[in-house]
């Protein structure tokens, strides 16, 4: 029995501690988090709740208008007042965030040969990655054998696992 | 129409630089395109609006533009109201002709809330809208003297060329060969300034300050202190040696809105204020930057810029290739950087064939380079032929500027779609009589006025 339960446990290891899965998908979110705007999310913060209300930008119900529309707010100098048109209107006050607009133009569709924002992406890259220290920035020569990130020496594995480690990954 | 004030809005997606042909011909309005809410003193402010802010901690942004493409309209229009009224242009729009820039691969049901704004919006005479790095070949074309990217006195601009342009969103190579963008050979890399500083602002919060929320902050350190190494190897080891002392580290002294005082870095021997609050930039200034170069080192799957810009040139016509080679030009704000043109020269070098020479053209301002561009462009006869007038919207609509600016959009492509929005707002061929059939947006907007009106006074 125990030369076979051996391997089994190996592959268990390999599945719930190095799942390249689970790594694509921590760099994913963190690729996400390099986008935001705003580290705080507004709705936590206090002050102004009119504008917080709708500056997520695009949470807003599917079909729902604005509640709060800033461009109404402000009467500016010199600006004649106007009546938007049925199209501006619709477009202040139903905001779509940029996957649905890709949705929506239909630009999936187009034959292979046209260029589009999808087919522009810079290929994948020739040179295999380099691994940098996840806490000091310099060369990383070891991997955290829980969660795959680098780290240089013994002072950083300390700070690594005391503050960091599985952090990214769920 | 006649000759009317023109009206240049380079609308970037962290700034827009704008002017009035004429007056602003070399140093635009440059405005943050964001609304921007400061906790300290609790003001919102709208794009122009946030040269009045005097305290810069945890700014919160609404940004117009995500991931480089314009999806909040509400926010834009606040701004763009902002920005044409007294307090900066002081222009009459209903009587003014527009260039706009648009992001490259703009989507059509993007662009069509564009000319919506344009014209039923602001009324604006006529308009012409299209991608930042095709106003530079115009700059180029007329040699105009205070565009200093690829003007070279007496010779006659390059018909090939080839335009980097890294700005806030994201970093686009860009071939244009006789003034029109190759767009099968254009490429791009989702690094752009936006991310630089989401990086630095991670770094430094884990390493030093907690910094997460503030941006502005941040992206002046970033400005300040960051650049592009030429020898990363090189500089990572200097900058391990003795972390608080090398030939790299700088010393960041923190801004204190409460005294007023801007952030700066720290001279050399200079005593520090009691409560002086110091980050120390090591290998942060050189790491982050880096990431235009080897996108994989967070972990993004695309080439850096320079193996971009040789995959980009290995689309285009075999016989004008050595031609692209020799003629790069960087705009957009990441070509500040210092070491960004020798370290993509000398990447460049290469990985150029051997009988190609890598030339850089690089300008004092890549940020405003697009615009001045675009005033040269303005002044010139095309720019009155190509634009679209009210006049032609108000009888076909968007499909007034599909068929006048030259895009991405292929042409089958184009004629394709038509017929299909043909049959949902109805006919669209000119030659069918527009006036029986009721033009499309026509119909639209007498129905619409009153719809228009119904939701603006609930």
């Amino acid at each position: 029995m125990p030369p076979r339960r051996q391997p089994q446990r190996q592959t268990q290891v390999a599945a719930s501690y190095l799942d390249p899965e689970v790594i694509a998908k921590r760099r994913r979110r963190h690729l996400d988090e390099l986008e935001r705007s705003n580290y705080a999310e507004p709705s936590a913060s206090l002050a102004g709740i009119e504008e917080d209300e709708d500056a997520p930008a695009g949470r807003s119900v599917k079909g729902k208008a604005r509640q709060f529309v800033i461009s109404d707010k402000r009467e500016w100098p010199g600006m004649p007042k106007k009546k938007s048109s049925h199209s501006v209107r619709t477009a202040v006050l139903y905001k779509k965030n940029l996957e649905k607009l890709i949705d929506e133009s239909g630009i999936a569709n187009y034959p292979p040969e046209a260029p589009t924002y999808l087919s522009a992406v810079a290929s994948p890259p020739r040179e295999p990655p380099r691994l940098i220290c996840s806490v000091c920035g310099y060369w990383g020569k070891y991997k955290c054998r829980k969660c795959a990130m680098p780290y240089c020496d013994l002072n950083c594995e300390g700070v690594h696992n005391e503050t960091r480690c599985e952090r990214r990954v769920m | 129409m006649k000759s009317s004030t023109v009206i240049i809005l380079d609308n970037g997606a962290s700034t827009i630089k704008a002017g009035v042909v004429g007056v602003h011909n070399t140093d635009p309005r440059v405005i943050t395109n964001a609304i921007v809410r400061s906790k300290g003193d609790k003001g919102t402010y709208i794009g122009h609006e946030l040269d009045k802010c005097r305290d810069f901690s945890s700014l919160h942004y609404r940004l117009p533009f995500e991931k480089g493409y314009l999806t909040d309209w509400d926010a834009e229009k606040a701004i763009w109201d902002g920005l044409f009224s007294h307090e900066v242009l002081a222009v009459n729009t209903a009587e003014s002709s527009l260039l706009i820039t648009e992001p490259y691969f703009n989507l059509p049901n993007i662009q069509d809330v564009y000319d919506q704004f344009v014209f039923e919006e602001y009324d604006f005479q006529s308009y012409y809208r299209c991608a930042p790095a095709i106003q530079t070949w115009l700059l180029a074309a007329s040699l105009i003297p205070y565009g200093k990217l690829y003007a070279r006195p007496g010779l006659p601009a390059p018909d090939c060329m080839l335009v980097v342009d890294s700005g806030f969103s994201f970093t686009h190579v860009v071939p244009i060969l006789n003034g029109e963008i190759v767009w099968n050979a254009v490429k791009r890399i989702d690094v752009g300034g936006k991310l630089l500083t989401n990086q630095l602002k991670e770094l430094a919060s884990f390493r030093q300050w907690n910094m997460m929320d503030e941006t502005h902050i941040v992206n002046n350190i970033k400005e300040k202190c960051c650049y592009v190494s030429t020898d990363f190897t090189q500089d990572m080891e200097t900058s391990h040696l003795n972390p608080r002392s090398n030939s790299i580290v700088q010393e960041y002294i923190l801004p204190d809105f409460s005294l007023n005082r801007p952030g700066r870095i720290r001279r050399r021997d200079e005593p520090l204020e009691g409560q002086a609050q110091v980050m120390y930039m090591n290998n942060e200034r050189f790491t982050v930057p880096e990431i235009m170069f080897r996108p994989d080192d967070i972990g993004l799957e695309q080439s850096g810029i320079a193996s971009t810009v040789a995959q980009s040139v290995a689309l285009l016509p075999e016989d004008l290739q050595g031609m692209f080679w020799a003629h790069i030009g960087l705009i957009g704000g990441n070509a500040k950087f210092p070491g960004f043109r020798e370290r993509l020269e000398s990447e460049l070098r290469a990985l150029a064939p051997v009988d190609c020479e890598p030339a850089i053209y690089s300008s004092k301002d890549p940020i405003l380079e697009s615009y001045r561009s675009g005033v040269a462009f303005a002044k010139k006869h095309a720019f009155t032929q190509q634009a679209v007038t009210r006049a032609e919207y108000l009888e076909i609509g968007s499909n007034a500027s599909r068929r006048k600016f030259r895009d991405w959009k292929p042409a089958s492509v184009d004629a394709s779609k038509e017929p299909e929005q043909a049959s949902r707002k109805g006919p669209t061929r000119p030659q069918r009589g527009t006036r029986d059939n009721s033009p499309p947006p026509a119909r639209k907007t007498s129905k619409d006025k009153g719809k228009g009106r119904a939701t603006t006074r609930r």
